[in-house]
C-alpha cells in the first residue's frame, strides 16, 4: 500500500518535472491576457494580465474591490470576461462554466469551501464525484475512503481520520479537506481564495505547508489573501491589482513589504527604509 | 494462535501510541477512527496504556458533549525549542525527558520582521501546549535558534545587518515577557552542534565541529563536549570568511564572505539563467533527483564551504565534522566534495582521522539543540557529559 501511495501525484511531479527542463523559455501552464469585465459603470478588471507556471505560487493581492475575486471568478469559469483571452498550457480556451474549468484543469476553492457539514471527510471529497463498484452501481465506499486518505497522506495534513464528519473538523483540517477535495481531478491549476482567513496560527502554518507541498506536487497555485505575511511566506510572485488593473508585479524573494504595499496603495513614491535602497 | 493474538494487540498499541503522537492529542472517538480500531478495543489499550503510565487521559468537551482526551504522558516540566529561519520557522515542543509531544512548521515571509515573527511564535507555542491538553503553566523554559550571531548573555544579536530587522531586539526578554518563562538564544548552527554532539552523530567525541549549510552557511564549535561561542558569539561564524578577495560585499559590511559565494542566493542566482527562479527547498530536490545543473551548484558549494571548513579544523583539530542544514539533505552530493576538501587540507594525524559525516538528526538538529538549551539553562536536564577521556575515537 505504501509503494503505491502518491500514484496520482507522480503524474503531476512529471509534468512538472518536463517543464522544468525548459525552464529558461518555459510556457505558463496558465496565461491571462488583456482581460476585460465591466459590470454597469464598474470597471472590475481593464485589460490584466497574468502568467501562472507550474509548480509556481502567484499570490493576487489588492484592497477590497481590486478585482481579485473577479479574475479568480473568471479563471474559474464562474464570469465570462467582456473580452481577452485565457490560454491554458498555450491553447487559448474559453472557460464558460465551473465544469469546464474542471475539465481543463483548474479548480478552485471558495472562502466559503462549500463543504456538508454531516457528510464525513472521504464523501466530501469525493462529492459529486463518487466512485462506483460499476458505472452504474453502488458507491465504492471502501476505494473512496482509501483514495481519501492516501490524497490526505501525500498533503501529510492533519486529519486524524476520513470516516469523521467535517462538522467535527477544525478550521484548518476543513480548507485541508475542500483542497483535497480539488485534487481527486488532478488539476494543473488550483485558486485558493482566502484560504487562511480566520484561522489559528497552527491552522495558518498547516494551511501554508499545504500551499508549499501544493507546490512540490507541480501545481499552479493562485493564492488570494489579505495577509500580506502569509502570502509572502509561501508565494513565489506577487501580483498587485489596483482598481481593476495591474498596479505591479513582485518577486516575494527579494520583493520589501514596503514596496508590495505602496503598490496596493497605489503610492507614487515608496519610503524605503534605508537599508533597502540598493 | 494465542500468540499471534498477543503480537496483534502489541501492534495496536504501538499504533495507538504513535496516532496519539501526531496529532498530539486525541478524544477515544477520534482515535478509534484515526487507527480503523473499535472503539472497544481502543478503550482497552487505552487503559492498558494508562496503567503503564504511557498516556494520559482526562475529560474535555468536543462538540458541546463530554469525551476522553488521550495525550502522551510526559514528565513534569515542558520545554519548547524553535528555530527561527530565513524562511520557516520551527518548533518542536518536549518534556524534561527529551520526549517530543508535537512538532510544527510555519512558512516565514522573505525579511521577516522581529515583532510579527515573535508574536506569531508565542501564539504557536500558547497553540501547541493546548493541542497535547497542557496549560501555559507546564511550560518551563524555550530555547529560540536564530541565523545569526548571538549575545547568550543578552539573547540580542551581537552583529548588526546579519538578520535584517531583528538588530537591537532583545529576542529573549521579548519572549520571556510574553510566556513568562526563561527563555535561551543562541545561534542556530550552535544549537545544531550542541544536538549532534550530546543525541546525534558527534556524540562518541569530546571535540567536534557542525557546519551548517542553508540559506547562509554556518558553523558550532564544540571542545570538550562544551559549546565554544566565544565572548561576543561568533565563535565558528564561517559564513563571514573571505573566500573571494574581488567579491561581493556582504550583509556584515566584508567583502567576498563564503555566504556571498554559496549563501543561496548566490545559488539561485548562477540557475536563473537555465532553469527559471528557484528556491532552496527546489535545488535540494533538483540535485537530489540528480539534475545536472543544481548537482554542480551543490558540489561546487560543497567544495568551497569544505575549503573554509578545514581552515577551522586546523585551527581546533575536530574529531569530527557534521554537516547539517537544508542544503545537506542532498547527501553525498554537498558532502562527497566538502570531504574532499577538508581531506587535502588538513594534515593527517595517527590519532583520530577526521570524520566528515550527515547530521543524524537531520532537520531536526536545531530545535532539538535548542530544547537541550532550555533544559540545561532551567537545569531540569542534570545528565552532562563530562567525561573527557571517556570517549577515544576507536581505531
Amino acid at each position: 500500500m505504501t509503494t503505491h501511495q502518491g500514484d496520482w501525484t507522480m503524474a503531476l511531479d512529471e509534468e512538472a518535472r518536463m517543464t522544468g527542463e525548459n525552464a529558461g523559455t518555459r510556457q505558463p501552464v496558465l496565461a491571462v491576457r488583456q482581460v476585460t469585465k465591466r459590470f454597469g459603470a464598474v470597471e472590475a478588471l481593464i485589460g490584466v494580465d497574468l502568467d501562472v507556471h507550474a509548480g509556481e505560487v502567484v499570490a493576487l493581492v489588492g484592497d477590497n474591490g481590486a478585482g481579485k475575486s473577479t479574475l479568480a471568478k473568471i479563471v474559474s469559469g464562474v464570469l465570462q470576461p467582456d473580452s481577452g483571452q485565457v490560454r491554458i498550457a498555450g491553447e487559448p480556451v474559453t472557460i464558460g462554466s465551473p465544469a469546464a474549468a474542471h475539465a481543463l484543469g483548474v479548480s478552485t476553492v471558495f472562502q466559503d469551501l462549500a463543504l456538508c457539514e454531516n457528510l464525513s471527510v472521504a464523501a466530501n471529497i469525493f462529492l459529486g464525484r463518487e466512485l462506483r463498484v460499476s458505472a452504474s452501481g453502488p458507491m465504492d465506499l471502501a476505494r473512496m475512503e482509501l483514495e481519501s486518505t492516501k490524497i490526505l497522506r501525500d498533503l501529510t495534513v492533519g486529519v486524524p481520520s476520513v470516516l469523521a464528519p467535517v462538522r467535527d473538523l477544525s478550521a484548518g483540517q476543513r480548507q485541508a479537506v475542500a483542497i483535497a477535495r480539488t485534487l481527486t481531478t488532478r488539476p494543473r491549476i488550483l485558486v485558493l481564495d482566502e484560504p487562511t482567513a480566520a484561522l489559528s496560527v497552527v491552522q495558518t502554518a498547516e494551511v501554508l505547508m499545504l500551499v508549499e507541498r501544493l507546490r512540490a506536487m507541480g501545481l499552479g497555485v493562485i493564492l488570494i489573501s489579505h495577509n500580506l505575511a502569509d502570502l509572502r511566506s509561501v508565494a513565489d510572485r506577487i501580483e498587485v491589482l489596483r482598481h481593476g488593473r495591474n498596479a505591479g508585479s513582485f518577486d516575494a524573494a527579494t520583493a520589501a513589504p514596503e514596496e508590495i504595499i505602496a503598490a496596493i496603495a497605489g503610492a507614487t513614491r515608496v519610503a524605503m527604509p534605508s537599508w533597502a535602497r540598493r | 494462535m494465542a500468540g499471534s493474538q498477543t503480537a496483534l494487540r502489541e501492534a495496536n498499541r504501538a499504533t495507538v501510541l504513535d496516532t496519539i503522537r501526531r496529532y498530539g492529542g486525541l478524544t477515544q472517538v477520534e482515535l478509534a477512527a484515526a487507527t480503523s480500531l473499535s472503539a472497544a478495543t481502543v478503550s482497552s489499550i487505552v487503559r492498558e496504556l494508562q496503567g503503564a503510565g504511557a498516556v494520559d487521559v482526562r475529560t474535555t468537551v468536543r462538540n458541546g458533549r463530554r469525551a476522553l482526551l488521550v495525550t502522551v504522558l510526559h514528565r513534569t516540566g515542558l520545554v519548547v525549542g524553535v528555530r527561527i529561519g530565513t524562511r520557516h520557522m520551527a518548533m518542536t515542543l518536549a518534556d524534561s525527558a527529551q520526549e517530543v509531544l508535537v512538532e510544527q512548521t510555519l512558512p516565514l515571509p522573505h525579511e521577516h520582521r522581529a515583532d510579527t515573527s515573535l508574536d506569531r511564535a508565542a501564539l504557536l507555542i500558547v497553540e501547541l501546549l493546548e493541542r497535547v491538553g497542557s496549560s501555559p503553566e507546564e511550560l518551563l523554559g524555550i530555547g529560540i535558534g536564530v541565523p545569526a550571531p548571538v549575545d547568550v548573555a543578552t539573547g540580542t544579536i551581537s552583529v548588526p545587518g546579519i538578520l535584517r530587522g531583528w538588530d537591537d531586539v532583545p529576542v529573549g526578554e521579548v519572549m520571556s515577557r510574553r510566556l513568562g518563562v526563561p527563555v535561551f538564544v543562541d545561534n542556530d548552527a550552535n544549537l545544531g552542534a550542541l544536538a549532534e554532539s550530546r543525541l546525534g552523530a558527534a556524540r562518541h567525541f569530546q571535540d567536534s565541529v557542525y557546519v551548517r549549510v542553508s540559506h547562509g552557511t554556518g558553523a558550532g564549535v564544540v571542545l570538550g563536549h562544551q559549546l565554544h561561542r566565544g565572548f561576543a558569539g561568533t565563535a565558528g561564524e564561517i559564513g563571514h570568511v573571505q573566500v573571494d578577495a574581488s567579491g561581493a560585499v556582504c550583509l556584515c559590511g566584508s567583502r567576498g564572505c563564503l555566504n556571498t559565494v554559496v549563501g543561496v542566493p548566490a545559488l539561485i542566482d548562477v540557475l536563473r539563467a537555465s532553469r527559471g527562479p528557484l528556491s532552496l527547498r527546489d535545488i535540494v530536490t533538483l540535485a537530489s533527483e540528480g539534475d545536472p545543473g543544481c548537482r554542480q551548484v551543490v558540489e561546487d558549494a560543497g567544495a568551497t564551504i569544505g575549503g573554509v571548513v578545514a581552515a577551522l579544523a586546523i585551527s581546533v583539530n575536530p574529531q569530527c565534522v557534521v554537516v547539517g542544514g537544508e542544503l545537506a539533505e542532498t547527501g553525498e552530493t554537498l558532502l562527497a566534495p566538502l570531504r574532499e576538501a577538508i581531506r587535502r587540507r588538513v594534515p593527517l594525524n595517527h590519532i583520530a582521522p577526521l570524520e566528515v559525516v550527515g547530521a543524524e538528526l537531520g532537520a531536526r538538529a536545531e530545535v532539538m539543540g535548542a530544547v537541550l538549551l532550555a533544559l540545561e539553562g532551567t537545569t531540569l536536564l542534570t545528565h552532562r557529559v563530562d567525561h573527557p577521556d571517556r570517549d577515544r575515537v576507536p581505531g
